[in-house]
């Protein structure tokens, strides 16, 4: 599904991302932990296609294409999926708006027909169910005056509604009271499917004792400089990220929060 | 004397006899008084403090003819696509200055509210025009030109009490160039009362005109009156325009401007809370592409104590455009309590495009509350790439984005009605 070999990134003249190796294979859940400004926002960035961050060097292939020479909309129609760790609020555009224009901007790429008016909102009204949401949002602007929590949880309706194929989730978990994180899991949960990868960043142990990851693994300092099982998460929760900076991989790694 | 003033000394000499209410020596003497205030003055120059960013040097060259045209003949059904209500109860349509009666109706309006065009007013209520053109005439030499020349125009008026939901039509279109129309329309509301009226403006021309308005509204005690201008003018047309509202006791004017086409538009807006307890909201969007200009200058003069306004004008500017916003409030020693909001945002979508905003506050009273805020900036990159994420493309997502910025500017607008079709019209005329 995704190969990331050596990638390097750079915000302006300042390396972040120093040689990132990943791979993730079709229906696996890879969590990725690590202290604060170690660079895992910048890497869900670049993997979306922002372009704050430059890639210098290095690869990413998304079933079998180059992910870097596609542009940001081409990426989302293939099936990468973005949810932001800070959802910006855009006010005058319908929140129901973007869901059916994105919703049928995938569609017709993939050669489907669009849907319908009546199609769609029976479909969205199914997901917000899921997601427990009140049917009102979907009339506000887009994330304007949502609460933390209601962000996060339009950010899963989205991804509810797209069905990507490679869902990024960056700290969809912070921010939000413990009933909502039992809904945002399990729609998440609801998502997981053989042909489906997922890339969970968190700080928390938490959320995967409710989403179980395939994989964890620390990023430090603009690397990945440990991976393991789901127990590597819980030994960071009672530990903390200091430990790892005893490891040569992990060496000059601050400590987190 | 100037070859430009030579010029329209000689069109004021050839109208005169076609100039309706010629025969009354309170008209005589009305335009007389006003073509030499003009004459004296001459188009004002960029060295002139409210004209520094707009310059009208082109369109002093132009030797646009200045006597009523004679009437063409245009059908509805050729208009009606392009009309913003075409189905409004009450509508005056004027082609080249000139009204239609039968593009026109007024027969569905209630009792107690009546429109109709200037030039068919008796010359005795004509006179009383003169008043009400007056309030906001020696202000600047368009205005006195207009004077001289005014020939047609749109009157409104509702009788004490007379509340009129619809939305009334006043349609002007523009179909030949070279010409210069001068027109005047004058809104007044009784006690109570309340209308709301539309002027459209269509240049169906590319050949350069100039349109000169002057508007007058008063509105009596608790009266009511929402006024939207819709500019369309011509790629070459010059729209020039003073508008003044009066407004007394606990009275609220709404004003929605928009300037979506025209080689150079000019509005002064001025509301004048003349009694306690008035309220007016200004409201306005100016669109700016190729190498048109759309200049604003607005005044809101807080005279009595108790007073609110709220006013926001936002510009979208394209390519070379360029925009002037001028906002004045003044609030008089005596006007305490005064509640007065003003912001002016633009969105620059080229580096070539420019705008000038000036708020101007001139405070003489100490319990206000006034705030004001200007910005200038582009679309936010950080939304449009979150649009893009979600597979929309980037011109569609940019377009989404302008187009939010944009019709922020309809709240305020209470019918259904008329939002809605001022929202297809901002959609249909983006240029994006
Ligand atoms: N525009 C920018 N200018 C300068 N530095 C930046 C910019 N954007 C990101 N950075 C820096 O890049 C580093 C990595 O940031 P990033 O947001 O990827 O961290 P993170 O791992 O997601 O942190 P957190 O856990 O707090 O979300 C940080 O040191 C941050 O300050
Ligand atoms: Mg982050």
């Amino acid at each position: 599904m995704l190969i990331i070999k050596d990638l390097h990134a750079s915000v302006g003249d300042k390396p972040i991302l120093k040689g990132i190796n990943l791979e993730i294979k079709a229906g696996e859940v890879h969590a990725i932990m690590g202290p604060n400004g170690s660079g895992k926002s910048t890497l869900s960035n670049v993997l979306a296609g922002r372009e704050n961050a430059t890639v210098t060097s290095g690869s990413v292939l998304y079933q079998g294409k180059d992910l870097l020479a596609l542009d940001v909309e081409e990426r989302a129609r293939e099936g990468v999926f973005l949810a932001f760790q800070y959802p910006v609020e855009i006010p005058g555009v319908g929140n129901v708006y973007l869901l059916k224009a994105a919703l049928n901007a995938q569609r017709k790429h993939r050669g489907l027909p669009e849907l319908d008016a009546m199609d769609f909102l029976a479909l969205v009204k199914d997901k917000m169910k899921l997601m427990e949401m009140n049917e009102t949002m979907l009339y506000r602007s887009v994330n304007e005056g949502f609460s933390g929590g209601e962000k996060k949880r339009n950010e899963i309706l989205q991804m509810a509604v797209l069905e990507p194929r490679l869902a990024i989730l960056d700290e969809t978990d912070s921010g939000l009271d413990i009933d909502a994180l039992k809904i945002v899991a399990n729609g998440v949960n609801s998502l997981r499917a053989p042909d489906r990868s997922m890339i969970l960043v968190t700080h928390y142990q938490r959320l995967l004792d409710y989403i179980k990851p395939d994989y964890v693994h620390v990023l430090a300092e603009g690397r990945i400089v440990r991976s393991g099982g789901p127990e590597l998460a819980h030994e960071l929760e009672k530990q903390g990220y200091a430990w790892i900076g005893d490891e040569p991989a992990g060496a000059g790694v601050k400590h987190g929060s | 004397m100037s070859a430009v003033i030579q010029h329209y000394q000689s069109e004021f000499e050839r109208a005169a006899p076609l100039l309706p209410w010629r025969d009354a020596t309170g008209w005589q003497a009305w335009r007389q008084s006003a073509w030499s205030r003009f004459a004296e003055q001459g188009f004002p120059s960029t060295r002139h403090e409210e004209w520094k960013y707009t310059s009208v040097a082109a369109l002093e060259k132009l030797s646009l003819s200045c006597a009523p045209a004679t009437p063409v003949s245009l059908e509805w059904a050729s208009l009606k696509d392009r009309v913003v209500l075409p189905e409004a109860c009450g509508r005056l349509v004027f082609v080249d200055g000139v009204f239609q009666p039968t593009l026109s109706r007024v027969d569905g309006l209630p009792a107690g509210l009546r429109m109709g065009a200037l030039s068919g007013r008796s010359t005795q209520d004509s006179l009383k025009l003169q008043g009400l053109l007056e309030q906001g005439q020696a202000r600047t030499p368009f205005t006195a030109l207009n004077a001289a020349f005014v020939a047609e125009g749109a009157w409104v008026a509702a009788e004490a009490g007379v509340r009129m939901e619809e939305p009334l039509l006043i349609l002007y279109v523009v179909t030949e160039g070279q010409r210069a129309m001068h027109l005047a329309n004058a809104y007044e509301a009784a006690e109570g009362s309340a209308f709301s009226v539309v002027e459209q403006y269509l240049g169906m021309t590319d050949e350069p005109y100039l349109v000169n308005g002057v508007t007058s509204a008063t509105l009596g005690e608790g009266a009511k009156i929402s006024h939207v201008k819709i500019q369309q003018e011509g790629a070459r047309a010059y729209h020039i325009a003073a508008l003044q509202a009066v407004q007394k006791r606990s009275s609220q004017f709404n004003s929605h401007s928009f300037a979506l086409s025209g080689a150079l538009g000019r509005n002064d807006i001025e509301a004048v809370l003349a009694e306690p307890e008035a309220a007016v909201s200004m409201k306005g969007l100016y669109r700016v592409s190729g190498r048109e200009l759309q200049d604003f200058h607005t005044t809101i003069r807080h005279d009595s104590p108790d007073c609110t306004s709220d006013e926001c004008f936002k510009g979208v500017l394209n390519e070379s455009g360029r925009a002037v916003f001028n906002g004045k409030i003044r609030v008089a020693p005596d006007a305490q309590h005064t509640l007065s909001q003003q912001s002016n945002h633009n969105l620059l979508l080229s580096d070539q495009a420019e705008v000038d905003t000036k708020p101007q506050l001139e405070i003489f009273a100490d319990d206000v509350k006034c705030s004001h805020g200007a910005t200038v900036g582009q679309l936010d990159e950080e939304q449009w790439f979150y649009l893009r994420s979600r597979g929309l493309a980037a011109d569609h997502a940019r377009a989404l984005l302008i187009e939010a910025f944009a019709l922020d500017i309809l709240t305020g607008i209470e019918r259904p009605v008329l939002r809605d079709a001022l929202e297809s019209l901002l959609r249909r005329t983006a240029h994006v």
